[in-house]
């Protein structure tokens, strides 16, 4: 393999391996809050990227469609919250992470019967001409998927580490009753998760229609993807998360230019490997994570 | 202004509480003592709402607050530092401190000044400001704790146990703290297994057995009371006594 061939692999893994990073962050900010495993998380990238491509169907300008559809998705993120998740808090979390299994399935039947069955494209954010760097030949969505993703990155980390709101969540996520005894209210903290979970999973569902299309199936395989991207990272650790989709994004596109064949046949099977060998040999993860043993 | 009437609570089925009446007045300090389970700490979980109560009403002033979440009634100044501190240990000091402030929702110059209020009464914790407050010792975690419920400006205090787990010069220094923050004209109720210094402290104390108030008198007496005395002090405070009795 050239190192120019290399660029153009660890640059479509960038690419991949932003929506990634962006879905495992989706679940860390709901795990931190409540200690659920959503396993609808990859839906909202699946309904994010649907969300956008009728409202630009129906003539809204990428921006707006972009920023509709996030707005579309924490909508529907805080109605899951509010009437699937909040009703059985005292079941128990396992209870809660079944009902997230079944609502993966009911977003999916439901995109389904809006969208069909077809995977639907969506423009370009600037154009089709690849851009010349170091040699290499890069999509122009490349960029903005990694740069976007940067940004929302940067962004969130401020919020978490900067703001009251951003450090009572935390505080939420070490010890819900001594951040109760402050005034800071766990539910709207919980509320506030899976808005944001839902927002940034659905703008990375925006940002990879473009490069992959979309289909009402698409999210799962995403979602399954950002969960092993998640624990690569080390469960519970946000900067964790983003390294472990990137680093996911990156050994996913390696693999189809080394593998025999140099086939993307084996690309999906690559995640899945990562994440067995992360659970035999390091459970907590590349960045430590939290120890997981509440059950 | 704290005013508990009739409080029956408990866990599951079982009834811990049978019908406590207990008044906090304006700048009053207020100790309940008894052993260990005696329903010390449940009382005190009742009034900051951890636990809800079966019967019985607890205002603050002239709202009564038995209903209201726990986050509200933080919000409303009654203010808890519970057992074992509860710090938020990966957090630094500062962040601890403004977390405390939450209800508070000052912004700026006013958050500001607030933390300088509690430096000065905690000079140590200003040192120690972007540590993580589980690297703290002891001591400096309940200065820390202290502080935290302090960012909230409570109308009541609401102490679990704070000689827990500390050497006793610290427990002395904390205690100075606590009479320094009262004779500003802060209220507290105060639960303490150390029996004797928490009475010495007290206006007025409780004496907690089995879920009732078996004692009520000022501080001074039941320090003076032979019944206390031999049951609550022993030769080392009431602490090691209870557990003497439970092995």
């Amino acid at each position: 393999m050239t190192f120019e061939q290399l660029l153009q692999y660890v640059a479509s893994g960038l690419t991949n391996g932003s929506i990634y990073a962006l879905t495992a962050l989706g679940f860390t900010l709901i795990y931190n809050a409540t200690d659920i495993i959503n396993f609808a998380q990859g839906e909202f990238v699946m309904l994010g990227g649907l969300s956008a491509v009728s409202l630009h169907e129906a003539g809204a300008p990428l921006p707006v469609a972009f920023a509709g559809a996030v707005l579309t998705v924490t909508v529907v993120g805080i109605l899951f919250e509010l009437l699937a998740i909040r009703p059985l808090l005292r079941s128990g979390v396992l209870t809660q992470i079944i009902v997230t299994v079944g609502a993966s399935l009911a977003f999916r039947t439901g995109a389904l019967m809006i969208w069909g069955r077809d995977a639907r494209p969506l423009p370009s954010f600037s154009g089709e001409t690849p851009v010349r760097l170091l040699g290499a030949t890069f999509n122009r969505q490349t960029i903005w998927v990694f740069g976007l993703t940067l940004v929302i990155v940067v962004a969130l980390q401020l919020f978490y580490r900067r703001t009251l709101t951003g450090k009572a969540v935390r505080a939420c996520s070490i010890n819900p009753m001594a951040a109760r005894l402050m005034g800071v209210s766990y539910s709207r903290v919980v509320l506030l998760s899976f808005a944001v979970s839902a927002a940034i999973s659905a703008a990375g569902g925006v940002m990879i229609t473009p490069a992959s299309f979309m289909s009402y199936a698409s999210g799962s395989l995403i979602g399954l993807k950002g969960f092993a991207a998640a624990i690569l990272g080390g469960l519970g650790n946000p900067l964790g998360a983003v390294i472990g989709g990137l680093l996911l994004g990156i050994i996913e596109a390696l693999s189809v230019g080394l593998l025999p064949g140099g086939s993307s046949g084996y690309k999906d099977g690559v995640a899945f490997l990562i994440l067995v060998l992360v659970l035999f040999a390091r459970p907590q993860g590349l960045m430590g994570g939290r120890i997981v043993d509440k059950a | 202004m704290l005013k508990l009437q009739g409080i029956r609570a408990g866990y599951g089925r079982i009834e811990v509480l049978h019908g406590i009446e207990c008044t906090v007045g304006d700048g009053e300090i207020v100790t309940v003592v008894g052993a260990n389970g005696a329903g010390k700490s449940t009382l005190l979980k009742t009034v900051s709402g951890i636990l809800g109560i079966w019967s019985g009403t607890i205002e603050l002033g002239s709202t009564a607050i038995h209903k209201k979440s726990v986050e509200r009634i933080a919000s409303l100044g009654v203010v808890q530092i519970p057992e074992g501190r509860q710090l938020f240990g990966p957090l630094t000091v500062e962040e601890n401190l403004e977390l405390g402030g939450y209800a508070k929702r000052r912004s700026g110059r006013k958050a500001h000044a607030k933390l300088e209020e509690v430096y000065e009464l905690f000079p140590r914790l200003r040192e120690r400001r972007r540590q993580q407050a589980g690297t703290l010792s002891g001591g400096e975690q309940q200065m820390l704790a202290i502080g935290r419920a302090l960012m909230a400006e409570p109308r009541v205090l609401l102490l679990d146990e704070p000689s827990m787990g500390l050497a006793p010069l610290i427990v002395k220094e904390i205690f100075t703290i606590l009479g320094e923050l009262n004779q500003r004209g802060l209220g507290m109720l105060l639960v303490e297994q150390d029996a004797r210094l928490a009475l010495s402290l007290a206006h007025r104390g409780l004496v907690l057995e089995r879920g009732t108030v078996v004692l009520e008198d000022t501080g001074q007496a039941l320090l003076n009371n032979p019944d206390v005395q031999a049951i609550y002090f022993g030769q080392h405070g009431g602490r090691r006594d209870s557990r003497t009795e439970s092995a």
